[in-house]
């Protein structure tokens, strides 16, 4: 018996035998840096912690309304009103299990085989796996450091087509850390609302960690036309240090999250009662732990660069946002490292992972070969040490 | 606003008719009408206070980071063990994967086995997740008629008469939502012939398993060769009281394994940690409440069937497992029909057995997941309603 045309057509992770050997090496107790990690390194907020605590003891484990409790529904509409400006009722918000689950019930709900989804480089990986399993064709566009890893509005109508259904933006962005300005999404949104039937999913997973000069703002609030054509997507994982609670959110025009709701409903229910209490604490009550999360962020990721900086053929954008560096190492693999040629990234990674105990995902994962990702989701001085075992080795 | 429609597939989605009843009902309810809820598919037991203990134990221990997309090596462990002292069968637990709640397990397992051109056998009446997630995947669902005067149990002849070189899947629930219906052991074994002759998969959702109440229910997945072919569905929600906390999981034949695993990586990366340890709880620990609340089920069924039986022109069979009551009522009115009359006049919310499928015409679903109190207030009603009727 075999697989369905659609399970075949998945294509393994390109980073798995990477990541299988660091997993491995961990399990084993061997000592390794682990600079690949996606998820911030802090506990949950202990005032989410103990509202799931006394949702367990009032015995609210019984299935909920599928797309979540009106009280987290209430919760995040009153959310972006706060923060990002934007109108929100409760009914335009559909909470799940986790923003990757926003996102791949929003795809699911929207994409016929064919569409066109236009993806900017480097991108998280998931975007073209989840747009890949509903038959619609992702649209890659790279994007280097010369626009800050960013898109552009003239690369992104070059991309446009009759069949695109919907842009994937993601800011602050996973792997590169890079911030889209006001300006720059100002306008993308004139493109946007130019082309007929355009959607913009705007993930915005790592609103709350930005940096320096940046500032986070949502696509959606500017103004009527582009605010009707957004999805935002958002979640506790990052802002609140909540990955294993699994709870995310999208927001958007309602027919759109009614349709993606009875989506849910059929193949998922709602996500764990308990985790949506803890959930509602977290987005509405006090945020003073996400200041004190940020701030850590700030000063590890001023000294991840710097010492990055150091290392002769490596150079580092600063990161306005997010928690990785994502450094351009093209020029390094022109010489031979400990006397040999590496070909990619991907092998440099391993390289690293043998011989220097430090674990990153190479540019491979991202659709941008020739970097690496570093986060510093970690201490001070795992950072120091760990940058400086990959300065030794590259110096050879 | 300008946004495009939906996806084609979307057309393809059926709808949860219990959702729907309650909120009617709710309505009701909030123009002060009295409503004794008889839609609802979930236990009106409590969780054990052992196994929210350990949830809340994890919790403090701050396990709420991301975890393995498979599950976590205890929970998938215990689940093995479990299904070979249940079942007899010997599992090795890489082959079982943990997703929030059993439902996605039945969609996981229709993307990964059927596609357009593909032909899935379903049960009818019915869970109504199974022909709508065959028909959203693209594939044709083939309803298998499940018969009154069979005693709603799969006929394993006309279950070969359906099948094809296009069947790909069939898809079996004993004890059987809608209808409380228990296949015997020589049942099932005919089933595998036919599924062996046809080289087909098949999707065992046994998740009102433990719920029987003359003898353990038979597994498929126990039948000689089936673990082969058969994707073990089963979950929490049900015999643990646990519907909220979502945790349910699959056990795939090996070919099938890494390819669920990424459909699961890609929708919901993992399952709540925590809620995996209230799991290793349940599995572990004392399974006297599960017993405690089969027990309990066990006498409402007696009394409601018994009751049901006494009203005039209605006619119910005697459910062996899962919670639900299935009489047929067809001398009052179509399913809807009684469905809305109950609901409207009686202050009964029950569920049409057409939310179960073309088959299911000509009855009501009831839930005697509800106190005995509020079965004897709801039979009273239900015997005026028909006398007026
Ligand atoms: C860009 C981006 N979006 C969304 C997510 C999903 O987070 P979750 O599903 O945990 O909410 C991640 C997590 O790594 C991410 O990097
Ligand atoms: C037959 C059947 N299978 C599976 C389920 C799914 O249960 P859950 O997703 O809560 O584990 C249900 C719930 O109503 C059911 O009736």
């Amino acid at each position: 018996m075999e697989l369905s045309a659609r399970l075949r057509a998945m294509a393994p992770s390109p980073t798995l035998a990477l990541d299988q050997k660091v997993k491995a090496r961990i399990k084993r107790g061997e000592r390794v840096t682990p600079f690949h990690l996606g998820e911030p390194d802090f506990d949950t907020p202990v005032a989410a912690a103990q509202a799931a605590i006394d949702a367990i003891h009032a015995g609210k484990t019984h299935y909920t309304q599928a797309a979540g409790i009106p009280e987290l529904r209430a919760a995040v509409a009153g959310k972006l009103r706060r923060d990002q400006g934007l109108a929100y009722a409760p009914e335009d918000v559909l909470v799940s299990v986790g923003a990757k689950h926003s996102l791949y019930n929003l795809f699911m709900t929207v994409l016929d085989p064919g569409d066109e989804v236009v993806i900017p480089s480097p991108y998280w990986v998931t975007y073209p796996d989840q747009v890949r399993l509903t038959g619609a064709i992702p649209v890659i566009v790279p994007c280097g450091p010369d626009t800050g890893y960013k898109l552009t509005a003239a690369a992104l109508k070059e991309a446009l087509g009759p069949r695109t259904r919907a842009v994937v933006l993601n800011s602050p962005q996973n792997p590169t850390g890079a911030v889209y300005t006001r300006q720059e999404l100002e306008d993308l949104a004139r493109v946007i609302v130019g082309h007929p039937d355009l959607l913009v999913v705007s993930d915005e997973i790592y609103e709350k960690l930005v940096y320096g000069t940046s500032t986070h703002t949502s696509i959606a609030s500017l103004g009527p036309e582009i605010f009707a054509r957004t999805v935002v997507v958002n979640g506790c994982s990052k802002a609140y240090a909540m990955t294993g609670w699994r709870i995310g959110y999208m927001a958007g025009p309602r027919p759109i999250i009614q349709a993606a709701g009875d989506f849910q409903s059929q193949v998922t229910s709602n996500p764990t009662s308990i985790a949506q209490w803890a959930a509602v604490e977290a987005i509405a009550g006090d945020q003073s732990p996400v200041e004190a999360m940020r701030r850590a962020f700030d000063r590890r990721r001023q000294l991840m660069v710097e010492h990055l900086s150091a290392i002769e053929d490596v150079t580092v954008m600063d990161p306005g946002g997010a928690f990785y560096c994502f450094p351009d190492v093209s020029r390094r693999l022109q010489r031979p490292v400990l006397g040999r040629m590496l070909s990619s990234s991907a092998e440099l990674a391993e390289l690293l992972l043998e011989e220097a105990q430090v674990s990153t995902v190479p540019g491979e994962a991202f659709g941008a070969p020739g970097h690496l990702r570093l986060s510093y989701a970690c201490d001070d001085d795992t950072i120091r040490e760990g940058v400086g075992r990959m300065r030794d080795l590259l110096a050879r | 606003m300008q946004v495009r429609g939906m996806a084609q597939r979307m057309q393809q989605l059926g709808t949860e008719t219990a959702f729907e009843v309650l909120a009617r009902a709710r309505a009701l309810e909030a123009e002060g009408r009295s409503i004794v809820h008889l839609e609802i598919g979930e236990p009106d037991f409590d969780t054990a206070d052992f196994i929210r203990e350990a949830a809340k134990a994890a919790l403090d221990r701050g396990e709420t980071h991301y975890v393995p997309t498979a599950g976590l090596r205890e929970l998938r462990e215990a689940i093995a063990a479990s299904i070979h002292s249940s079942r007899g069968v010997l599992v090795d637990p890489r082959r079982v994967l943990v997703t929030p709640g059993a439902k996605p397990i039945m969609f996981y397992t229709v993307l990964a086995t059927a596609g357009p051109g593909d032909e899935v056998i379903y049960p009818d009446p019915g869970f109504p997740i199974y022909s709508s997630v065959v028909r959203f995947a693209g594939a044709t669902a083939v309803p298998l008629p499940l018969r009154e005067s069979n005693g709603f149990r799969v006929d394993p002849d006309e279950l070969a008469a359906l099948c094809t070189s296009r069947t790909r899947l069939v898809i079996l629930n004993s004890p059987g939502n809608p209808t409380g219906a228990v296949s015997t052991d020589e049942e099932l074994a005919a089933i595998a012939r036919v599924a062996e002759r046809w080289d087909a998969y098949v999707l065992s959702d046994e998740i009102y398993r433990p719920i029987a109440y003359e003898g353990p229910a038979p597994s498929f997945y126990a039948q000689a060769g089936m673990p082969a072919r058969t994707i073990l569905l089963d979950g929490f929600s049900k015999i643990y009281a646990m519907t909220g906390w979502r945790l349910g999981f699959g056990v795939f034949p090996p070919e099938l394994v890494a390819g669920v695993e990424r459909l699961i990586v890609n929708s919901v990366s993992c399952t709540a940690p925590f809620v995996q340890r209230g799991g290793i709880a349940a599995l572990t620990g004392s399974q006297a409440p599960s017993v405690a609340m089969v027990e309990a089920f066990r006498q409402r069924r007696d009394f409601l069937v018994q009751a049901l039986g006494e009203i005039p022109g209605l006619h119910c069979l005697v459910p062996q497992g899962a919670f639900y009551a299935f009489p047929r009522i067809d001398r009052f009115g179509t399913s809807q029909e009684v469905e809305r009359g109950l609901l409207q006049e009686a202050g009964v919310a029950v569920l049409a057995g057409t939310a179960f499928g073309e088959a299911g015409e000509g009855y009501v679903r009831l839930s005697y997941a509800n106190s005995l109190e509020n079965l004897h207030e709801a039979v009273e009603r239900i015997r005026r309603w028909c006398r007026d009727r």
